[in-house]
């Protein structure tokens, strides 16, 4: 085993820090939620060390230890509570899909260390210089690395195994777990796997872009709060891929202060999501802890009971929808600018397409402001949807102190962006890259410019300070005017406010639901008791919609029938009486020959046509045989 | 900087009287008797004097969210491009940060409509996060296309660029950038034919559903609101698409400013006594329109500028 702490694997060490000191609090408030305490204590503590263990392996063997430790120990913990429906197979899923991705990964390391294991990652950047094909190389991380860090269409697993997680460890894995996987990127592209042809910083892009959008539409049709926040992983996660590729397309083109600054942003939105999606989590987790149920429909009015919970997810809400003056919007606007500097390229195809990723980018941040309107609105605000809700008090103190640590990180994040922004620009200097911390804050750390020339300025401290000072002289305003206040209910048409009459979730959605219909296909299910005689007068209806993501519609029920389909046939194969046996070997004897003469003797189309059908008669004729 | 403050409340002090201009505009041609252009600032007083009904079933969002909704847009109007030629401006804010306000503006004001349990705010909160969240697009690939036109993304210094050396080679472009703010405009205030903001019919509204269990100062704050972002959104047509007569001393120029303010609401009176107002499924296809043609402006930007 061997180590190194380098500035890129400490500033990932601070990420897990930041992000697990928290969760460390709102565990041990959650604890009494669990039945299996020492399983969980025991793979909890394994998971975090695992995860700093992988950021500062220094060689393959080390990397794919922790790598592998990390998956095994997020597996046993979405087991933690294995007799809630759907938790099996949503750890089977995840345990299929982290092994997917391990693959692709031990296969670069075999590739790239040549057999050695146990060489450090520069003298890796040795062989893969001479290694002839560095496109499969590539291909191999990205599996491996999107894989886990749940990019489209490697993403289907996110929204089954966060949410059957408890929530302590949803927030690790959605804040902290995908994290390692960028890291994994950063470490490997930057240091290992360089330089890049142009097509992999645009496959990386359309990547992001689609992820983002995918995330987002998903999370939109969501109503389970803890699918919906997995579903923003996938879209936060498609973000960070935007500013990554654009780095890798200006560093190809040779722009070294963009592509710095473009790298920069895809950091600091990975600290960024990690602090507002752990707190989301944890307001997601204190809801649940509170009312038994994940689903969203049941929630309402929690502000009331929960203020505490109420005010921090507002916090990660606005920043999580990129609204000024919170992080979330500062990394956005990075990102945007690297997006908009796009005009400095000369390859006009290529200038053509950057728009598209910028309409990706905005449509994403269109829709995560509904999604969140959605998710906060439906469960914090308006009357309690169900008895559940009703019953909800404030969670307890140490799981209300590791909210309220998470918020903090967030609003560090916000107010000291300069001093992240140099850490980040730290670390890419060390992994040989131009600095842009100058440039990006050339005169002292209240404006923040964008490195491209004509490029943007936003100066986040003086924002919030006037909005700070706006609304303060507002309510400033309001008292003095000393207006009378009475209650009355909300005016409904002459009828009682219920919490039955408010807008639902699925009702919130619907305009966007329709709107996307080609793209979510939804089932809809309309039940109605009428009264005989009248058409249109009911006396009880219900309406469900249910929509399952395309991709795994399409790519991941695919897959599963032609595994069915093969294994029919091998099924088949094994109750073959013997002489066909004997025919299969004939056959086998037959490739062996004629690929024999084909690999390493010489090619000709015309032996070659001729070979294959009489391999296909022969497999007709003694294999399959007659239809029964 | 006397000019600055000047002109930051010229706007705020114009912005219930454009709205109110729109209205009688709208008013004479239909043969009705038109309101007063002060009309905005009686109803502002008669609010500010009324007692504050406060829905039970509401939360704290209720009484925070109005000032949350009215500051990001007041703190918008200080970003605005300068009226006259070496008037102070601020240099530090883009257009990113611009609608970043505006949104975080919309944002609160659709939790407002969450909040009184009513399922009207619940309709147009809905109704309003559908079209907001298709602005969004056309508004970002606008102001990428204005931004390369004017040489600055910072939007005081694009104002200011645009009138020094207004770009003659990229009028095409200028002109579909034009087109799309314009749609931007009607949308994000809530005009007809996107919305209509004198009706309070469940089926047609959108921006005052959200509003509906909203009184006394609260409802002030709102309609201040959205006076006032109706006028940000005019002055930003006028600097950026009508950048002309900023030559002039702060006077006239200010002179010229307003008008151009008053057109810019003339335009928006006769397009909405000209059209009806469309089903809210057919608000993308006006949206996408927008789109397009912000498209069209990058595109012919950067085909013809190489």
């Amino acid at each position: 085993m061997a180590f190194l702490f380098d500035p890129l694997s400490v500033l990932f060490v601070f990420l897990i820090l930041l992000g697990a000191v928290p969760n460390l609090f709102y565990s041990r408030g959650y604890l009494s939620h669990i039945e299996r305490r020492w399983h969980y204590r025991i793979h909890y503590f394994a998971f975090i060390l695992s995860m700093l263990g992988v950021v500062v392996a220094a060689n393959g063997v080390t990397f794919l230890l922790f790598w592998e430790l990390m998956s095994l120990t997020s597996w046993q913990l979405i087991l933690t509570e294995p007799e809630e429906e759907g938790t099996i197979p949503a750890a089977r899923f995840y345990f299929f899909m982290t092994h997917f991705g391990f693959v692709f990964l031990l296969l670069f390391f075999l590739i790239a260390t040549d057999g050695d294991l146990e060489i450090g990652f520069a003298q890796m950047h040795g062989i893969v210089a001479h290694f002839a094909y560095p496109s499969l190389l590539f291909f191999f991380l990205l599996l491996g690395f999107l894989s886990k860090a749940g990019a489209v269409p490697l993403h289907v697993w996110l929204p089954y195994a966060h949410p059957a997680a408890p929530s302590p460890v949803s927030a690790l894995m959605s804040g902290v777990m995908l994290k390692i996987a960028i890291y994994g990127m950063f470490r490997f592209f930057l240091d290992v796997l360089y330089p890049w042809p142009l097509e992999w910083g645009i496959l990386v892009l359309v990547v992001g872009a689609l992820s983002s959008l995918v995330g987002v539409l998903y999370a939109l049709s969501e109503h389970d709060i803890k699918a919906l926040l997995a579903n923003h992983s996938i879209e936060n996660i498609g973000i960070i891929l935007i500013g990554f590729g654009m780095g890798m397309i200006f560093d190809t083109l040779g722009l070294g202060i963009l592509s710095s600054f473009a790298f920069i942003a895809a950091l600091f939105h990975t600290f960024n999501h990690m602090s507002f999606k752990s707190l989301l989590f944890m307001g997601a987790g204190s809801v649940l802890h509170e009312t038994h149920t994940k689903n969203i429909e049941a929630y309402g009015g929690l502000i009331k009971a929960m203020p505490i919970t109420a005010w921090t997810f507002l916090l990660a809400a606005v920043s999580i929808s990129a609204l000024p003056p919170t992080n979330g919007f500062l990394s956005e606007w990075m990102i945007f600018q690297s997006l908009l500097s796009s005009n400095t390229i000369t390859d006009m195809s290529l200038k053509l397409a950057i728009p598209f990723a910028i309409f990706a980018l905005a449509l994403t941040g269109g829709l995560a402001i509904a999604c969140f309107v959605k998710a906060y609105g439906i469960t914090f605000l308006g009357l309690q949807r169900s008895a559940n809700a009703r019953h909800a008090h404030e969670v307890n103190p140490a799981m209300r102190l590791g909210m309220l640590a998470m918020a903090g990180v967030v609003l560090s994040l916000m107010l000291f962006a300069p001093s992240y922004i140099r850490l980040f620009d730290t670390a890419l200097v060390s992994l040989g890259r131009v600095g842009a911390y100058d440039a990006i804050f050339p005169e002292g750390i209240w404006h923040m410019h964008s490195v491209a020339i004509n490029g943007g300025v936003v100066s986040p401290l003086i924002l919030l300070a006037s909005l700070l000072a706006v609304t303060g002289l507002l309510l400033y305003a309001y008292r003095t005017l000393g207006v009378k206040e009475r209650l009355h209910r909300t005016w409904a048409c002459g009828y009682r406010t219920g919490p039955r009459t408010q807008y639902s979730a699925t009702g919130f959605a619907g305009p966007i639901r329709r709107f996307f219909s080609w793209l979510y296909r939804p089932q809809e299910h309309l039940h109605k008791e009428a009264i005989p005689g009248h058409e249109s007068k009911f006396t009880d209806s219900s309406y469900e919609v249910h929509v399952r993501p395309l991709f795994e519609r399409s790519l991941y029920d695919s897959v599963a029938r032609a595994a069915n389909w093969i294994s029919y046939w091998v099924y088949r194969l094994a109750h073959f009486e013997q002489t066909r046996y004997a025919a299969m070997i004939f056959n086998l004897t037959l490739m062996v020959l004629f690929s024999y003469r084909i690999f390493a003797h010489e090619f000709s189309w015309a032996t070659f046509a001729l070979e294959s059908v009489v391999m296909l008669i022969s497999i007709k004729v003694l294999i399959i045989g007659e239809k029964e | 900087m006397i000019g600055y403050v000047a002109t930051i409340v010229l706007l705020l002090l114009l912005a219930p009287i454009l709205l109110s201009f729109i209205k009688a505009v709208k008013m004479w041609l239909l043969y009705k008797r038109p309101v007063s252009l002060l009309q905005g600032y009686r109803d502002f007083g008669k609010l500010l004097r009324k007692e504050t009904v406060v829905s039970e079933e509401a939360s704290a969002m209720t009484r925070i969210a109005p000032f949350w909704v009215l500051s990001p847009l007041l703190v918008a109007l200080f970003y605005l491009p300068p009226i006259a030629k070496g008037a102070y401006y601020v240099s530090f804010v883009d257009a990113f940060t611009l609608t970043g306000l505006l949104a975080l503006s919309t944002f609160f004001l659709m939790l407002l409509g969450l909040d009184s349990a009513s399922s009207f705010g619940g309709m147009g909160s809905s109704r309003e996060a559908f079209i907001s969240a298709l602005v969004e697009p056309a508004m970002i690939l606008t102001i990428f296309s204005v931004s390369m036109m004017a040489g600055d993304l910072g939007i005081g210094q694009a104002g200011v660029n645009l009138a020094e050396h207004f770009p003659r080679e990229h009028t095409a472009s200028f002109l579909f950038a034009a087109i799309s703010f314009f749609i931007l405009l009607i949308a994000e205030n809530g005009r007809i034919p996107v919305d209509n903001p004198e009706t309070h019919l469940e089926l047609t509204m959108v921006h005052e559903a959200m509003i509906l269990d909203i009184t006394g100062v609260y409802l002030a704050l709102i309609e201040t609101a959205a006076s006032v972002k109706f006028v940000i959104f005019a002055s930003l047509f006028a600097s950026l698409f009508l950048p002309f007569g900023m030559e002039e001393a702060w006077l006239p120029a200010a002179a010229i400013f307003v008008g151009k303010l008053f057109a810019v609401a003339l335009a928006v009176a006769l397009i909405e006594v000209n059209t009806a107002k469309l089903r809210l499924f057919k608000v993308p296809n006006l949206l996408g329109i927008a789109i397009v043609f912000a498209f069209l402006s990058l595109i012919t930007y950067y085909v013809l500028g190489a």
